[in-house]
């Protein structure tokens, strides 16, 4: 069974059709680029996933749980919305560290507000908060941060600021992990280190979907491809089928433009 | 008259001062946060409702809204402001000056911390959503901290001028500091008069040292 199955999913923005009913399905463990020029949907995509937006149209279906049905009118309270979200973790372009805490506190924040709602927080406190640190020192080490723990994130370059963006959505361990363009607001020379940190991430459990620009990326890291035009998806397929034999024109001519530039 | 004497005269006006200032942060500040509420609610009219009632504070003296509190419930409603505070006897005037200032202040209090929530970018909401948490987690662990060091600077301006605001209360006859120095200038002695300042500025002079320390306790991050 997919661990994920988007069906028709539209957004409208006022007048402009955003998203005109896009679909697809992905594998435990798979690891999805989309790629596509700036304003095909791509970024919509993934915060209607994130719950960030709500579509206007359509289905997201997550291990056989429909999360979200345009037909049927489910809650849309707080905390079923939060429900759903931390089946996924979110990337963000532009970081969105929280400045005012440390990178450890960055990282453990949101788990140990989680914990809170555990049956035995009161009784196992200290413990429970002694875990929740050690795993995200755990974390920040495996990101390659572990000797900055207690800085805090103005002290970081941009792309090390990513790697404890990444950190921070690796500690709730989503099922499924998102990137929305993780390497765009970053200088040239540091997008190398994230997008280690990012291939470094591909296993069998863990099923991420890469929203970028970075074509060799997508290529070498990818499993399934999809390039998005106008709100639709114009082609899919494995990475070698979009980057080698594209059949759609739009395709070829994307590809053709992004050579040139 | 020694000026022993005056010193401690007008300390005894400045009190009344204080007291003001004091009774007015400690009610204002958590008032202005409300205010701050209904001026963002994504309910129409009650956005509108607030946004009206701190164009209408904003828009008219201190001294007017003194007048109106002092003069207008006891000629509408025939009601008399009490005569002691927590058991403690007062000048029912006190009352009146407090009101006032307390919902002038909370007015202008509340464009601050508007100001302050406004200014925090969408992206740290929206971090927090994507990690689970709640909106109350959100404003309280996320977005407070970030707000309070934007507003510190001003929100120490706010404040140096609420300390001098507080003498406009003599024209409802509260016998602030500036009351007790122009009883002396009707004696035909006038140097207290002048005198008053210092008192305002060396306790201005507390407030910035105070707003400067804490700047800088919150320096420890950027952004």
């Amino acid at each position: 069974m997919a661990i994920l199955e988007v069906r028709n999913l539209k957004k409208n923005f006022g007048d402009t059709q955003v998203l005109k009913g896009v679909g697809f399905t992905l594998e435990k463990g798979e690891v999805l680029a989309v790629i596509g020029s700036s304003g095909s949907g791509k970024t919509t995509l993934l915060r209607c996933l994130n719950f960030l937006e709500t579509p206007d149209c359509g289905e997201i279906i997550v291990n056989g749980e429909t999360l979200f049905n345009s037909d049927s009118r489910s809650s849309k309270s707080d905390v079923e919305i939060r429900k759903k979200r931390l089946h996924f973790g979110l990337v963000f372009q532009s970081f969105n560290l929280f400045p005012q805490y440390t990178l450890l506190k960055n990282v453990s924040l949101a788990v140990e507000l989680l914990a809170r709602e555990r049956g035995d927080y009161k009784q196992n406190k200290s413990e429970i908060l002694r875990e929740i640190g050690a795993s995200a020192r755990e974390i920040l080490e495996r990101v390659g941060l572990s000797d900055k723990l207690d800085a805090y994130p103005f002290q970081l370059s941009g792309g090390q600021q990513q790697r404890v963006a990444i950190a921070r959505a690796l500690a709730l361990k989503p099922e499924i992990l998102c990137f929305d363009e993780p390497t765009s607001a970053l200088d040239p020379e540091l997008t190398g280190e994230v997008l280690k940190v990012i291939r470094g991430l591909k296993s069998s459990e863990r099923t991420m979907i890469v929203v970028t620009h970075e074509m060799e990326f997508a290529r070498n890291v990818a499993d399934k491809v999809i390039f998005m035009a106008d709100g639709l998806i114009e082609e899919e397929g494995t990475a070698e089928e979009v980057f080698d034999r594209p059949k759609s024109q739009r395709t070829k001519a994307f590809f053709t433009n992004y050579k040139k530039s | 008259m020694s000026f022993q004497t005056v010193t401690r005269m007008l300390l005894g006006g400045f009190a009344e001062n204080g007291f003001i200032f004091i009774m007015t942060l400690l009610m204002a500040l958590p008032l202005g946060l409300v205010i701050t509420f209904g001026s963002m609610s994504s309910v129409r009219p009650v956005k509108w409702l607030t946004r009206t009632f701190v164009w209408i504070i904003r828009g008219t003296p201190l001294m007017l809204q003194l007048f109106v509190v002092m003069y207008v419930p006891g000629l509408l409603f025939d009601v008399q402001m009490p005569d002691h505070m927590f058991g403690i006897p007062v000048n029912p005037r006190m009352y009146s000056a407090l009101i006032a200032f307390v919902i002038n202040y909370a007015a202008y209090i509340s464009e601050i911390y508007r100001g302050g929530i406004e200014s925090i970018p969408k992206g740290q909401y929206e971090a927090g959503q994507v990690l689970g948490m709640t909106r109350g987690q959100i404003f309280f662990k996320v977005v407070l901290m970030q707000v309070v060091k934007r507003i510190i600077p001003p929100m120490g301006n706010e404040i140096i001028t609420l300390v001098k605001d507080t003498s406009l209360a003599r024209v409802i006859a509260v016998q602030e500091i500036l009351w007790i120095a122009e009883e002396f200038t009707a004696k035909g002695i006038i140097w207290p008069l002048f005198y008053t300042g210092v008192y305002f500025l060396v306790f201005c002079g507390i407030l910035t040292l105070l707003f400067g320390y804490i700047e800088k306790k919150l320096n420890y991050y950027r952004g």
